[in-house]
């Protein structure tokens, strides 16, 4: 087994690959990378048993073979060369032999039978979307996804594919978000939910082109088809909240605000909560909003900022990241505020569409 | 403790109604209170000093506070309002000290003794506060200047409302030999009783008393009693005091023989504890209910059990049974009420599955 590539041809799906491969593992091969080369194509794939990365590297002159390396080292010694330099990998008896210009390593290595491969996925449905939507449906939901909760279907997120559309779904039980985009839709409504580490590597992938994105979905296996790399990763199986029932329909006082300028505000707010709750108490007025934090050393901070609202006062709680989470994704000049009372949830909205909502539970304080 | 502390009192004069007539002047001079309806049997909190010359008081509830006074218009009141003001206050207090007891929304002690304020006059800082508060929240609080937290609060009541009384520590053993017993705290109506049958009506008298006389009708509280007495209060200003429950309890004239008896009590307490807790806004913080009983013999037993949704008063019910159960003999004693928890922030939770 015997190839050469340039640095930079190697180092970016490398790096993607590699950054699949936990720090810890359960099993040692799973701290490597397998290496593969048939015909003229360099295949690299890191696993974690969950998410599986392949990517592809075309080559010119080698001999073919199989072996796996550990992804972290290869990657470090890849990284640290110059630039343009050129790269050899070669098979010394159980060694990995890189060669550089005057630089030589050596790796150990692990069989490339070891490894474990997600068998092949049958696919009962896909959807073609372009990249930079798919990038977008994570951007603006994935901060909401919960994080080794013990309730594990809230560790990722749900996909729901209906009608022409990607719909996408996060929830940690505090707050609640999603978005939906257009997309081509072959096969019957599903649902399926994505494990958290899937997602982030996902969206490590996609670029902000309109490039098409094939995503199959199987019954227990996602996978997406993203130019030279194929993701997979395993699904969840539970069953998510039914987040219509969770999106508030009555709420009837209604606040238009400017994005940036409330986003300000609770940016200032938050610096003098309480570090450990993040707790601020809005009060609302006709056309006024209040926002007041205080600490335990008893430091206070207080914000007033104009906005659209007629109605009764009323004052609530939540926890200032929540809200600032929210008011960094969306993107539009204004934001809508449906709230109800301190006691239930805040639906925050784009001004002008409902593309992508988000609920908040507001904080006794 | 240094030898002589600078301690202000303020306490806002009919709170809760100053704020309804400052935004509602109209209000100003017509007998006003703030408290639950009559017909849901409500209780006021406080009332305005026109109301006050009718004999309507706070606590009272508002049936006989309207046969007092027929005219006394009765407003739900706005927590919110009211906690602002409080802040506002507190603001004013900061300026001069980081040492603030609050004991309510609308009083505090202030423990001014290192500032340097004014040269260090704890009377011109009480005057300035005093003037702040006119100024910037539009109602009038009375201060007490003195050494110790029971003169200061004294002192706060005695040219209340709008008052300002300064006790020096030269003036204060004169002073506090005119003060009536009723002004300490913790000395109730029984109590103002039981001294006067001891011919004790000031501080002066107290001071005269035999401590075993004290002793014996007060208990662990003579000591106390008579430190007061001579205006000896210990008590430092503490910054964050937080309420670890609520109860009120009665001692009964006659011992109650049974169970029974004890029953057809309970309504009574269960009332007091309404009043007790009108208007504090503790709702949030109950966490569990709480009974005492102390018997013909002294022997005490408490209970407690955690509030689960809907609160109900029928609880007490059966923890007063339960109570008398485990001694079963006349009892002198009970006292019902609330833990509360505390009042960390509380994040709430999305209804994921309902």
């Amino acid at each position: 087994m015997k190839f050469s590539v340039v640095r930079e041809t190697l180092l970016k799906p490398l790096q993607l690959v590699a950054g699949v491969v936990e720090r810890k593992q359960t099993m040692p091969v799973l701290a490597n990378v397998l290496v593969e080369v048939k015909g003229q194509l360099l295949t690299l794939t890191g696993s974690d048993l969950e998410v599986e990365l392949v990517g592809h590297v075309p080559l010119d002159e080698c001999e073919e073979g199989r072996i796996t390396v550990p992804a972290r080292k290869l990657m470090d010694i890849c990284k640290s060369l110059p630039e343009s330099a050129v790269i050899e990998f070669s098979l010394d008896e159980q060694k990995a032999v890189i060669r550089s210009g005057r630089s030589r390593f050596s790796l150990s290595t692990l069989p490339a039978d070891e490894f474990p491969n997600i068998q092949d996925m049958q696919g009962d449905l896909t959807v073609s979307i372009a990249q930079n939507s798919v990038r977008r449906l994570i951007d603006r939901t994935g901060f909401a996804m919960a994080n080794q909760d013990v309730r594990y279907y809230l560790n990722g997120m749900l996909l729901e594919v209906a009608d022409g559309q990607l719909r996408v779904v996060a929830t940690d039980g505090h707050r609640l978000a999603t978005a939906v985009e257009d997309a081509q839709v072959s096969g019957d409504l599903t649902q399926v939910i994505v494990p958290r580490k899937g997602v982030l590597e996902l969206n490590r992938l996609l670029n902000d082109s309109d490039d098409v994105v094939e995503l199959t979905i199987g019954t227990n296996h996602i996978r997406a088809k993203v130019a030279e790399y194929v993701f997979t990763s395993k699904l969840v199986d539970g069953k998510f909240p039914d987040y219509h029932r969770v999106i508030p329909r009555n709420n009837d006082k209604i606040v238009i605000a400017d994005r940036l300028e409330l986003r300000q505000v609770f940016l200032r707010a938050s610096i003098l909560s309480n570090e450990k709750y993040r707790g601020v108490r809005l009060i609302l007025s006709n056309g006024m909003l209040q926002v007041f934090a205080n600490n335990p050393e008893q430091e206070e901070a207080e914000e007033s900022v104009l906005v659209q609202y007629q109605g009764d006062n009323m004052e609530v709680g939540f926890n200032v990241g929540y809200l600032l989470d929210v008011l960094g994704v969306v993107d539009t000049q204004e934001v809508r505020l449906s709230l109800n009372d301190s006691n239930s949830s805040a639906l925050i909205e784009e001004a002008q569409s409902h593309a992508a909502q988000y609920v908040v539970m507001p904080m006794r304080l | 403790m240094p030898l002589n502390r600078k301690i202000i009192h303020i306490d806002a004069d009919c709170f809760y109604a100053a704020i309804e007539m400052r935004d509602d002047p109209s209000l100003r001079d017509l007998p006003i209170a703030i408290g639950g309806s009559e017909s849901a049997r409500g209780v006021l909190s406080t009332a305005n000093y026109v109301a006050r010359e009718y004999g309507v008081r706070s606590a009272m509830p508002t049936s006989v506070a309207k046969r007092l006074c027929p005219s006394l218009r009765v407003l739900p009141g706005n927590m919110h309002k009211y906690r602002e003001a409080s802040i506002q206050m507190h603001r004013v207090f900061r300026q001069f000290t980081d040492v603030i007891e609050p004991l309510s929304l609308d009083e505090a002690y202030l423990d001014v003794t290192g500032s340097t304020f004014f040269e260090g006059s704890a009377t011109r800082i009480a005057q300035d506060i005093r003037a702040q508060i006119v100024s910037k929240i539009g109602i009038t609080v009375s201060a007490g200047v003195a050494t110790n937290k029971f003169l200061a609060k004294v002192a706060s009541d005695w040219e209340k409302p709008d008052g300002l009384t300064v006790i020096t520590p030269e003036k204060q053993s004169a002073f506090v030999s005119t003060v009536p017993v009723k002004f300490i705290s913790g000395i109730g109506r029984v109590a103002q009783e039981k001294l006067a049958a001891l011919g004790v009506f000031t501080c002066a008298d107290l001071q005269q008393l035999d401590f075993a006389v004290l002793q014996k009708n007060f208990g662990s509280m003579a000591f106390r009693l008579s430190q007061f007495a001579l205006g000896i209060d210990d008590r430092p200003v503490i910054v964050s005091r937080e309420r670890k429950s609520l109860s009120v309890e009665h001692t009964f004239s006659k011992d109650l023989p049974d169970l029974q008896a004890c029953q057809m009590v309970l309504p009574m307490l269960l009332a007091d504890l309404k009043k007790r807790m009108a208007g504090r806004g503790l709702e949030p913080q109950l966490s569990k209910y709480y009974l005492k009983m102390k018997f013909v013999d002294f022997k005490q037993t408490t209970i407690e059990q955690s509030i689960k949704a809907p609160r109900s008063d029928e609880i007490f019910s059966i923890l007063l049974k339960q109570a008398f159960e485990r001694y079963r003999r006349p009892v002198r004693l009970i006292g019902v009420g609330f833990r509360l928890s505390s009042i960390e922030p509380r994040q709430l939770v999305l209804p994921l599955f309902t």
